[in-house]
């Protein structure tokens, strides 16, 4: 076996068990079980717009969800709208200076895709800066992410 | 040529609002030398913001807060004249433009920076800002506006912020508060809140902050980004300070408490205009002119301030082809240049020279 053939091969292996851990993950880890008050696994909805751009100014972006599971706590009705801090960055690197506690081990925002998050609420009392809200006609409470899992499981 | 004189007449140059050695700069400046003092953040030598006062027509100017170690910002005279509001933050934080409200400690001092005291620890009564008769402060926090005793510091009473998220400031009259909110789905909506109710009127909606009032507390002055504007150089010049082209250049605007009528102040395409302040007889106002957007200057080292007429309404500085279309009969009445600094505040009582 030549040394490309095997790095090759090594590659597609890794690459195989890669995506069979993201498409095995439950989203559970100690953060998303501990942090905040509520615990939901929920599936975007949609995403109403591009992200405004973060080069000068944070904001928190509301997102709809439906909820599929209520794992901690209590949410008002199966659709809810969740605020997330500066979601044009990975989970993992969106904490800063201004957000509080954020994180996750998501990577990016797609609509579809189910998310197992720990959040608080009501938003106002956990982020006070810009949020774009499409969704301001309508009522209800706005929770605020504070941990962010992927669930491909 | 003095030093001083060569500075104001490169401002002059630069502004191009005013032919250079236009005599109503000159005579503007006259006008205003006696009117009181301004308070204004600078970055110092040593690289670390102090607070300086002086005279309206840039003279006198004198550092009232030579502390190496730390960075004050954000001075505002108490209504009386008497006492200054200022965060202190360390040295080696970066400011924010949009949060220095809540960074570091509270500090309240003499007018002349004397007897500076810590009023509140990091983080505590955030955005403070004086009520009319000094004997109150309302702090904008995470949880509400709290309108605390300024001798007891007890909190006196509590409203919903309503999405206001900084740039909290108590009317003259007492009457209201504005802010920068989150209102109706849009950020970056200035609003005023009745401060009895807790009522919320927008004034001015998408890409609006900084607000502060007119001392009849009738109106606001704010800072505005306009979504759309034209760029005739197809966005060279913001390239040519790391701007995106079609992000717009912010001016500065007045409006009525009630939000119906609004009207350009001050615009120029290159800068952005922040930290508009007016004279306590509400004649005229001053500003900061930053090349770069969020107010602190290129390498956040403060930004030119600029002074002018209120009654010369509105005025453009610049070649500003764009902002001329937009408004054909600007006045471009004389513009004084100031110094580089950043969150102007103006008193026209007398402030006791620092012994």
């Amino acid at each position: 076996m030549t040394r490309s053939r095997s790095f090759g091969l090594g590659l597609a292996l890794a690459l195989v068990t890669f995506s069979c851990a993201k498409r095995g993950d439950s989203g559970v880890d100690e953060q998303v079980t501990t942090l905040g008050t509520i615990e939901v696994t929920a599936k975007l909805v949609e995403i109403r717009d591009p992200f405004p751009p973060n080069d000068l100014y944070n904001y928190a972006y509301v997102l709809k969800y439906k909820v599929l599971a209520v794992d901690r706590g209590k949410v008002d009705g199966d659709e809810i709208l969740v605020a997330h801090y500066n979601p044009l960055k990975p989970r993992s690197s969106a904490q800063d200076e201004f957000s509080g506690k954020v994180g996750g081990r998501l990577d990016r925002f797609r609509a579809g895709d189910v998310h197992r998050m720990a959040l608080e609420a009501p938003l106002d009392n956990f982020w006070m800066g810009g949020v774009v809200d499409k969704y301001f006609d309508q009522k209800g409470v706005r929770y605020w992410a504070v941990w962010t899992n992927l669930k491909t499981d | 040529m003095s030093a001083t004189t060569f500075g104001i007449l490169c401002g002059v140059l630069a502004l191009g609002a005013t032919i250079p050695g236009d005599a109503r700069v000159a005579r503007l400046a006259k006008e205003v030398r006696a009117k009181g003092w301004i308070v204004y953040s600078a970055r110092t030598e040593r690289g670390d913001w102090d607070l300086f006062l002086m005279r309206p027509d840039g003279s006198e100017q004198r550092n009232i807060s030579t502390t190496p170690a730390f960075s004050e910002l954000g001075g505002r005279f108490s209504p009386d004249g008497k006492k200054l509001l200022y965060r202190r933050i360390p040295k080696n934080s970066r400011i924010n433009h949009d949060v220095w409200g809540a960074m570091g400690e509270l500090i309240v001092a003499n007018a002349d920076g004397t007897g500076a005291t810590v009023y509140g620890n990091a983080g505590e009564f955030p955005w403070a800002s004086w009520s009319p008769d000094g004997k109150q402060l309302a702090c904008l926090t995470k949880t509400g506006i709290e309108m605390c005793d300024f001798a007891t510091k007890k909190v006196l009473r509590k409203l919903d912020r309503k999405g206001i998220y900084q740039q909290l400031f108590w009317s003259p009259d007492g009457q209201w508060l504005t802010g920068t909110a989150n209102h109706y789905g849009e950020s970056w909506t200035v609003v005023r809140m009745n401060a009895s109710t807790g009522e919320v009127n927008p004034l001015a909606k998408f890409q609006n902050c900084t607000p502060d009032w007119s001392p009849d507390s009738k109106r606001l002055i704010y800072s505005s980004r306009p979504a759309h504007q034209e760029e005739p150089d197809g966005g060279k010049l913001a390239r040519s300070v790391g701007q995106s082209p079609g992000y717009g250049w912010t001016q500065l605007w007045i409006v009525d408490g009630d939000g119906r009528r609004n009207s350009l102040v001050y615009g120029e395409d290159s800068r952005h205009i922040y930290g508009g302040a007016l004279s306590p007889d509400g004649r005229y106002v001053v500003f900061t002119r930053s090349s770069v957007d969020g107010g602190l200057g290129i390498g956040d080292k403060g930004a030119p301030m600029a002074l002018m007429r209120l009654e010369d309404a509105p005025t453009i500085g610049g070649e500003s082809k764009a902002l001329r279309k937009l408004f054909p009969h600007t006045k471009d009445g004389p513009v004084l240049p100031l110094p580089d600094g950043w969150e102007p505040h103006w008193t026209y009582a007398a402030v006791q020279e620092k012994k």
